[in-house]
């Protein structure tokens, strides 16, 4: 295995990201201005007795959504590269077909670690204020690696959907029904009990949903509520593999029709 | 020396349509093959399936002992290809770009802060190096491009209509530095929809029509080999008829007649010296003016012409 070709399709990809910072500044700011609004609703409207602190809850599912959001960036830059046959410079190269795709996946999920770790200070800052107790440091790790698992899981999830969907329309439309159907079904914004007692046919899909084993696992490391299950890293591994091999494999074969 | 790329029966069908139809081609390690045709031709297709970015719907290619069907990534280690239509992402500088480029063939630090300088003074643009390609001209977008295959130097440089849209200095400055590249013992393929850039550049030349090979030799010998080595150019000041063409070409040697406009033809003749009176005299019979008259040597496009009934002219308009 070759290192060398990866780590400077990665290079490439980092630059891009930081070029679109402010875009992609503005972008995050606000769905945060969104959901900080919402946590503050919520927290009014929110029973007591359901979530005792809405805020406090509320910020790690913060962080997953801005690593989501960071790391399904690469999918639209692939989608234009596509649509504009920039990839066909990429695939020139000589660098193998394999290489280019693990590089595409590992960029992507890497920018969203690195654009959410202010983030995840920040919540852990939060969670010290209102707990006074800091995670074990392999807890905390263990929180770093969900975390980086979920995010070359959206990255590969958004790769597959940028070169499966031929317009860039088509693909705003689906990037648009994922976010829809993964935040709206998960416990990033409200925890289990209320999707049983309100909306009892999605709790299997909240289950399983990457994302609300992500959100969850932090609160277990952070808030000790709702408790730690191995089966939330192994779901998230699993979601990890599953897309970071989608991904490549949709990138090797549609981009050379 | 056998062939350092191999088509056979290279073919790409888009859904019925055939854009490159069961090519047969064979270039010369340390040549520079000029691929002459229309626009539509499917010069850039065929480029594509030997970079092994689009897969051949039938036949194949060998790059070097490669075919591009089994062994694409070893295949494209031997390839470097300039692009038709620049592939620059707009946010990027040519500096970054060649940088990048270089790197990722395998320049080391030391060798690209030489290099990268060097090739953008070559082309012109190591002034603004650091501006973004989304303010370039087409001409300098397309200069970026082709700095790619010159700081890459591979064995087998292709490169896809590399001065279109270039000033005529800039082209020859281009033309200059693709020859020394295959002096320095490169092969050079080159996609060309220009019959002076494929006559002056290329060691030999496979005109392309419709996906189809019609012939490949070196210019000379594709010039000499026409029948009627003397071609003249005669505007009239009225259109011919059918009737006073067709009379037109019974004159003896006369070997055909290219109509461009219907007042404007191309004659392919032998002796031009002898018969030249003769078509200025049956002009006058039939009553067609002569505007004028110009006799040259036969050019590329008479070779086209030749084969397809057709200038490239005429061929791209279709
Ligand atoms: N991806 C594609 N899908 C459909 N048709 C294509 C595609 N690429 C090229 N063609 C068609 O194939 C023909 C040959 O194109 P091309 O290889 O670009 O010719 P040239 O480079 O000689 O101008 C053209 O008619 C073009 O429209
Ligand atoms: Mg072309």
């Amino acid at each position: 295995m070759a290192i060398k070709p990866v780590l400077h399709i990665v290079q490439r990809d980092f630059k891009y990201f930081f070029r679109y910072k402010w875009w992609v500044a503005g972008m995050i700011s606000m769905n945060l201005a969104d959901l900080f609004i919402m946590a503050i609703v919520y927290t009014r409207m929110v029973n007591p007795d359901i979530i005792t602190d809405y805020f406090v809850f509320f910020a790690p599912g913060l962080t997953i959504t801005a690593l989501f959001a960071a790391a399904f960036m690469i999918g639209r830059e692939i989608n234009m590269e596509v649509r504009r046959e920039i990839s066909h410079y990429m695939l020139s190269l000589p660098i193998k077909r394999w290489e280019l795709a693990i590089g595409r996946v590992l960029a992507g999920g890497l920018r969203g670690i690195i654009y959410m770790a202010p983030l995840l200070v920040t919540t852990l800052i939060i969670t010290y204020i209102y707990t006074s107790v800091f995670p074990h440091p392999l807890q905390f790790l263990t929180i770093v690696l969900a975390l980086f698992l979920i995010s070359i899981g959206t990255s590969g999830l958004s790769i597959a959907l940028a070169v499966s969907t031929t317009s860039f329309e088509k693909y705003i439309t689906a990037r648009g029904v994922v976010y829809y159907v993964l935040f709206f079904c998960s416990t990033v914004f409200y925890p289990m009990n209320l999707i049983q007692t309100a909306l009892p046919q999605l709790v299997l899909l909240a289950q399983y949903n990457p994302l609300s084993c992500g959100a969850d696992l932090s609160r277990a490391f952070l808030l000790g509520n709702p408790p730690f299950s191995p089966f939330m890293l192994v779901d998230i591994a699993l979601f990890a593999l599953i897309f970071a091999s989608l991904a490549t494999f949709a990138y090797m074969k549609v981009t050379q029709k | 020396m056998p062939p350092i790329i191999r088509m056979v029966n290279l073919t790409k069908k888009f859904g019925e349509f055939t854009a490159v139809d069961h090519l047969n081609l064979e270039v010369e390690e340390g040549e520079i093959l000029g691929l002459l045709g229309p626009n539509g031709a499917g010069k850039t297709t065929t480029l594509l399936m030997l970079t092994t970015v689009i897969k051949p719907t039938e036949g194949t290619a060998f790059v070097g002992p490669y075919d591009v069907g089994q062994e694409p990534d070893k295949a494209r280690t031997l390839i470097g290809m300039a692009f038709q239509e620049p592939k620059l992402l707009w946010v990027d500088s040519p500096w970054d770009i060649l940088n990048w480029h270089a790197k990722v063939c395998g320049l080391s630090a030391e060798e690209r802060k030489k290099k990268v300088r060097w090739v953008l003074e070559q082309v012109e643009l190591w002034n603004d190096r650091l501006k973004s390609v989304h303010a370039f001209s087409g001409g300098m977008r397309k200069r970026v491009e082709i700095a790619k295959i010159l700081i890459q130097r591979p064995k087998i440089a292709i490169v896809d209509e590399p001065t279109a849209q270039i000033d005529i200095v800039g082209k020859h400055r281009i033309w200059n530095m693709l020859r020394e590249l295959r002096d320095e013992g490169s092969t050079i393929l080159l996609a060309t929809n220009e019959l002076y850039e494929a006559d002056v550049l290329s060691d030999r030349v496979a005109i392309m029509h419709k996906g189809k090979l019609l012939v490949c030799d070196e210019p000379k010998k594709l010039k000499d080999s026409i029948p009627g080595g003397d071609v003249v150019e005669i505007a009239l000041e009225k259109d011919i008829t059918t009737a006073a063409l067709a009379k037109l070409k019974e004159i003896p040697r006369v070997v055909n007649v290219l109509t461009i406009k219907q007042n404007q033809l191309k004659i392919y003749l032998n002796q031009a010296e002898e018969v030249l009176p003769k078509i200025t005299e049956f002009f006058m019979k039939e009553r067609l003016q002569v505007k004028s008259i110009r006799m040259s040597e036969p050019s590329l496009d008479d070779v086209f012409a030749h084969y397809t009934g057709l200038t490239i002219e005429e061929a791209q308009r279709e």
